[in-house]
């Protein structure tokens, strides 16, 4: 009668990624706090349907997905608002050693970029990216096919090829703090 | 400009996808044939992997850890605030006509007859505040099997949590709580709830509490009656469904459906006394004593339940009712 697991396990297995999701979606913390807060509470009123087989994880960065692209789609204005704000990126270290100055200017290039993609591009990019889903899965968030979503993510790294053309980049390694590319 | 070669423009969505870890081991075997032969494509090959890196390090977190801690810390205050708000229920058909139960996390708290409608604008819960309903087959599903049952007669406890919210006041939860105690095919007077939460002259005031009891069925007020026997009111003026509910448990009722009166002929009687002995409703005069300190039981194996024994004189042990 009861839904899979305790609601409470499920808050905290995910909340953290959520929140990250979208907060790098939508650049600003007061609303990734909204809307991270917000995916939850609609997934308590809903959770007690789900199967035992449901993939929680999937099915939340659904919920997300859909309210950020709702949460868009009422407040264009400001979405040209904050992307015009969240161009200025960080600073890339001086004093670091040279590969990783350039790979960190590199990375906010990359991430301007990605706040610039179109909205679908985006969300699959990070949620593909960032996030690791499968690609029915973000199709499934993103109301469209697998290949719908796969043919999203292809226009988006076209775009961050472009937009790093010219930009010298440490070949294929990255520093050492940093996650290694799969 | 010179134009891409054909094959390279049909290759590139497999070559990007190869070169940034995401693609299928035949598409990946494609593109590693084809830049083997094409130098412009193992350029675009090998930068994509240097992309790839970069997006590798788009994984680190963009928020620090103190302002995920704080959209956790409003989380859990807004859940705590839905929890309490929000009830669930389902409206459904019954022999009774249409019921609707909802449930909150705390249990049941409230079973409503509907009749005809079947729409929750029709409910009280559309019109209290501080209350979120939502419709919610599943949840509701096992309580709505076993009311049916319950009506039935298949099954004589509805064992379910209450929650009492709906309740006006803590009087009418006392009041509620008291008859939630009298046993199935058991029947007791509005003035003897009244003498159990001691308030002794309260009886207009727990008749007005049970005209509002949001757990009927579960909550028995069908078993409240006055103490002449009347059924009094039920579900605003439904005396048929209070009449219907008491014959499943095996108390019977006669009259009118504008005077009907338990029919205490059928019923065993206990007065309360020091023996706890119970008595056919022919010992003396105990059938016109007022209902109230007396009980009313359906039947011996109920008054057995209660620890009850025959009464001594009129023996209904030996002389069972067969009515």
């Amino acid at each position: 009668m009861m839904g899979v697991q305790p609601f409470e396990t499920i808050v905290g297995a995910h909340h953290a990624e959520i929140y990250r999701y979208i907060r790098r979606v939508t650049s600003r913390a007061t609303e990734a706090e909204d809307l991270s807060q917000e995916t939850f509470l609609r997934a308590y009123r809903a959770y007690r349907t789900l199967g035992p087989e449901a993939n929680v994880r999937a099915w939340l960065f659904a919920i997300a997905t859909n309210l950020t692209r709702n949460h868009f789609r009422s407040e264009k204005r400001r979405r040209t608002a904050h992307l015009a704000a969240s161009v200025e990126g960080r600073e890339a270290d001086p004093e670091g050693p040279e590969d990783e100055a350039r790979f960190r200017e590199a990375k906010t290039l990359l991430e301007s970029t990605v706040r610039g993609l179109p909205l679908k591009q985006r969300l699959a990019f990070i949620l593909r990216k960032i996030h690791d889903l499968d690609y029915e899965a973000i199709g499934r968030s993103l109301d469209c096919s697998a290949e719908s979503a796969r043919a999203h993510v292809f226009q988006a790294l076209r775009k961050v090829r472009l937009s790093l053309n010219g930009h010298a980049l440490p070949p294929e390694t990255s520093p050492t703090n940093m996650e290694q590319p799969r | 400009m010179s134009r891409k070669p054909r094959t390279c423009i049909e290759i590139e969505a497999d070559l990007v996808a190869a070169a940034t870890g995401d693609a299928e081991p035949g598409a990946v075997r494609r593109v590693e044939h084809h830049i083997d032969a094409c130098a412009p494509c193992r350029g675009e090959f090998r930068r994509y992997r240097e992309i790839d890196g970069v997006v590798g390090a788009l994984r680190g977190a963009p928020a620090a850890a103190e302002s995920v801690a704080r959209a956790r810390e409003g989380l859990e205050s807004r859940l705590a605030d839905l929890k309490s708000r929000l009830v669930s229920y389902r409206v459904f058909p019954s022999p009774l006509g249409h019921i609707l139960i909802a449930r909150s996390e705390l249990g049941v708290s409230l079973v409503e007859y509907l009749g005809e409608h079947t729409d929750l604008g029709a409910s009280r819960l559309s019109r209290v505040t501080g209350v979120d309903p939502q419709e919610d087959g599943a949840e509701i599903e096992a309580l709505h099997r076993e009311l049916l049952e319950y009506l039935r007669g298949d099954r004589t406890r509805l064992e379910w949590p209450l929650d009492l919210r709906l309740a006006r006041s803590d009087f009418h939860r006392t009041v509620l709580q008291a008859t939630a105690a009298i046993p199935y095919g058991a029947v007791t007077s509005y003035a003897g709830i009244a003498t159990e939460i001691g308030k002794p002259a309260a009886t207009r005031a727990v008749a007005q509490a049970l005209r509002w009891n949001p757990l009927p069925i579960v909550v028995p007020c069908h078993r409240i009656i006055g103490t002449s026997g009347a059924l009094t009111g039920y579900a605003g003026s439904q005396i048929g469904l209070k009449q219907r509910l008491l014959a499943v448990e095996g108390v019977r009722a006669m009259g009118t459906r504008h005077d009907a009166r338990v029919a205490r002929n059928t019923l065993y009687h206990y007065d309360r006394n020091d023996q706890h002995e119970y008595c056919l409703p022919t010992c003396g005069d105990i059938a016109r004593r007022p209902i109230g300190p007396v009980t009313l039981l359906a039947s011996r194996e109920l008054a057995g339940s209660l620890g009850l024994v025959p009464c001594t004189a009129c023996r209904p042990d030996l002389h069972p009712l067969t009515v």
